[in-house]
């Protein structure tokens, strides 16, 4: 078992690889029907979402509130090339991947000079903007939204239903989630971790802050653009403005915080868990929308640091015990 | 002994999971899936639940009981796709219906169509949604092509053909005023003397309200939701637009809010709609006291509407053999609901369905009704200002 530990840590992309197998085989293992396939592929589309929003606030911490805007842009990116050029997602994935992360520098100019909850009214303006600006175009398909935006083809198959679309949906969070990490762990990672920590002590410490805070904002944006285009095209493939308002955003960031801030595995729990629980709760709809309300505050009272915060104290702990044993010995 | 009360554990599990599996297949399934965000929402859905239980308590359908899987859409079209495809496939249900909004139908037509689940719609109006030509949707409303030819020629040869429209970002409002224009355009050749659209859950529409007085109009549109027409209704008399000038609303106007939250200014409002609580039929008083006395409200369409589909509902299921197979059983139910002809219940005018998935088959009521209010508030009233049937083809 310390030998695959060893092998893992040395080779990564091969944890990933094992995921993927694993991932593969489990709608023909687990999955019963449909319905199962399609909420994976919502839990992925949202895995891409908050791990790129934990890199902005959870790594380097910087609040953004308005990052469902720039899940729109790529959602409408993907939408519109599709309206207007017949893309597949093979084209709009990295196209609406570019263009958010564009977005993203919009978004990241504020944080140049603002703070904390300035920093989150400007970035909630920004994405309601985008959002009302897509209401009010008729080039966008205003509030009649972009209908029947293809499902895309491989080898000849057409990933049309939600179990072919589990296929598409989950190389891309997976594939997310690798670069997601490699960033993470990676020198601009640390750098991010430092400019979260004190700005001031990074600068000194030679890190350019204003360039990382850039980098976050892109790098997170790019992540929401991927996601809006994969959820552009989930079957079937209709977008509307509706689905990207402030409660959306509330609800990927109940996902960042209760899976844990800064917690590299932290916006990929919370994910999980987050739209399990919300599909659990349909039926009890009067209370919902309570019942997350009150999981954030009771999150953020006696659990700061999300189920991350859970799982570092408990490998912390082992370690610990495991090095008193050693001592005592 | 540790082994074997496992192995027991697991068998009583299994087994009482297979039992209650025997049990409900048995049972016919309806899911719901719609708009229940406001108090009126939650009270479209008590409805539905009541009607179950009664029909429950009555000994269900040929003996069968009704299961009834209710989820709320928020006016949203991914949760509506989501509620729609754990209805189809997870939840098994026979049919669907939903959802209030057109936004959320609309996406849910091809899951449906899919699964091969037939859905009927109580609320959504936009012509689009049976345009899509599926055969398992049927809309038990007015669509909006018959909406906006009513309208437009109530107001054009009753009113005036200066007209100014102001509308919101909402699809049903959108698509009410923008169709009315292109109705008028087509029809009388006449322009708007003014159109603007307002921006989202924007409160102050005096601005616009100014705008379109100075333009000189017979009429004035406005259609929004709830809460704005309302708004501008009232502020309409603020900026000193006269009583001369007609209001016409869409048929959110129906709703109960809006006259009782317009006060005065909403005395004069016509709209177009399905059912008006005014309606002096034995079936439509028995039902407005019915809804007054258990809901507190007075209803509007929407109520009626939902009324009206489980109506129909009922007797179409009463006619389907269910042989437990889902597939043929939920084509049966189809097969049924598009069998029912001249429906005659809390509508305007009866409702029809045939087999093709077309417009013409699936557009139940073809009959609208204008409505005036005469009397606002808490205690207000309503006339019939004139009833039009129109041919299953018109306005496509």
């Amino acid at each position: 078992m310390e030998k695959f530990k060893e092998i893992i840590r040395q080779y990564p992309f091969l944890g990933f690889i094992i995921a993927f197998f694993i991932l593969m085989a489990i709608p023909s293992i687990f999955f019963t029907d449909l319905y199962q396939s399609h909420l994976s592929s919502l839990i992925f589309i949202n895995i891409i979402v908050a791990a790129g929003l934990n890199i902005v606030k959870g790594y380097c911490g910087q609040v953004t509130v308005g990052h469902v805007g720039l899940y729109a842009v790529g959602s409408y990116t993907a939408g519109c090339m599709f309206m207007y050029l017949g893309a597949s997602l093979w084209i709009t994935l990295p196209v609406a991947i570019l263009v958010t992360g564009l977005f993203g520098v919009a978004f990241a100019i504020p944080s140049f000079r603002l703070e904390g909850p300035y920093l989150a009214l400007a970035t909630l303006g920004g994405g309601e903007a985008i959002r009302l600006f897509i209401e009010n175009g008729e080039f966008f398909g205003s509030t009649y939204g972009i209908s029947s935006i293809s499902q895309p083809e491989l080898f000849g198959i057409t990933f049309d239903t939600p179990d072919k679309y589990y296929y598409i949906s989950m190389p891309i969070m997976l594939i997310a989630i690798y670069f997601s990490f490699s960033v993470l762990r990676s020198s601009i990672g640390r750098a991010f971790m430092a400019v979260r920590e004190d700005p001031i002590s990074a600068a000194a410490s030679g890190i350019n802050v204003k360039k990382h805070k850039m980098l976050a904002f892109i790098l997170s944006a790019m992540f929401a653009g991927a996601a809006g285009a994969v959820y552009a095209h989930l079957p079937p493939g209709y977008i509307h403005p509706n689905n990207y308002t402030v409660i959306e955003m509330v609800t990927f960031l109940a996902m960042v915080v209760f899976g844990g801030l800064g917690h590299i595995w932290g916006g990929i729990i919370g994910a999980v868990i987050i739209t399990i629980v919300y599909d659990l709760t349909r039926p009890l709809y009067e209370y919902q929308l309570f019942i997350f309300g009150l999981t954030i505050v009771l999150t953020i009272l006696f659990m700061p640091k999300g189920i991350g915060g859970f799982i570092d104290k408990y490998f912390i702990d082992r370690r610990f015990k495991k090095k008193q044993g050693v001592a005592s010995k | 002994m540790k082994k074997v009360k496992v192995i027991f554990s697991s068998l009583v599990f299994t087994a009482s999971l297979l039992m209650s599996t025997i049990a409900q297949a048995d049972n016919i399934k309806i899911g719901v899936s719609f708009r229940m965000l406001s108090d009126v929402g939650y009270k479209h859905g008590m409805l539905i639940e009541d009607t179950v239980k009664m029909w429950n308590s009555q000994g269900g359908i040929n003996g069968k009981k009704i299961d009834l899987t209710l989820y709320n859409d928020e006016c949203k079209s991914e949760k509506g796709v989501a509620n729609a495809t754990k209805l189809a496939y997870q939840d098994k249900v026979h049919v669907i219906i939903g959802s209030s909004c057109s936004s959320v139908t609309l996406p849910m037509v091809p899951v449906i169509t899919k699964a091969g689940v037939p859905q009927i719609i109580p609320h959504s109006t936009s012509s689009k949604i049976t345009m899509t030509g599926s055969e398992y949707i049927f809309r038990v409303p007015v669509s909006s092509r018959f909406y906006k030819i009513v309208q437009g020629k109530f107001t054009a040869e009753q009113q005036g053909k200066k007209i100014a429209y102001i509308y919101v970002p909402d699809q049903a409002s959108m698509v009410f005023a923008k169709e009315m224009i292109k109705y008028m355009k087509d029809e009388y050749g006449v322009d708007p003397v003014y159109q603007v659209q307002a921006g989202e859950k924007e409160t102050d529409f005096r601005s616009y309200l100014m705008k379109a007085k100075a333009a000189n109009p017979d009429v004035i549109v406005l259609s929004g939701l709830v809460d704005e027409t309302v708004r501008m209704l009232v502020q309409s008399y603020e900026v000193g637009i006269p009583k001369s000038v007609h209001r016409v609303a869409n048929s959110v106007a129906s709703k109960v809010e809006v006259p009782t939250n317009a006060g005065k200014a909403a005395v004069g409002v016509v709209y177009s709609a399905a059912f008006a609580a005014s309606d002096t039929r034995p079936i439509a008083k028995k039902f407005v006291k019915m809804v007054k006395s258990k809901y507190g409200v007075t209803p509007g369409h929407d109520f009626s509407q939902m009324q009206d589909l489980l109506d129909m509902l009922k007797p179409a299921l009463e006619q389907v053999n269910f042989t437990g197979n889902l597939a043929a059983d939920r084509n049966a139910v189809r097969d049924s609901i598009a069998g029912i002809r001249n429906f005659t219940g809390l509508a305007s005018g009866p409702i029809s369905f045939c087999a093709a998935g077309s417009p013409e088959c699936r557009d139940g009521n073809k009959t609208p009704v204008m409505i005036k209010y005469t009397r606002g508030g808490k205690n207000w009233k309503t006339a019939v200002a004139g009833t039009v049937t129109f041919k299953p083809s018109e306005g496509l």
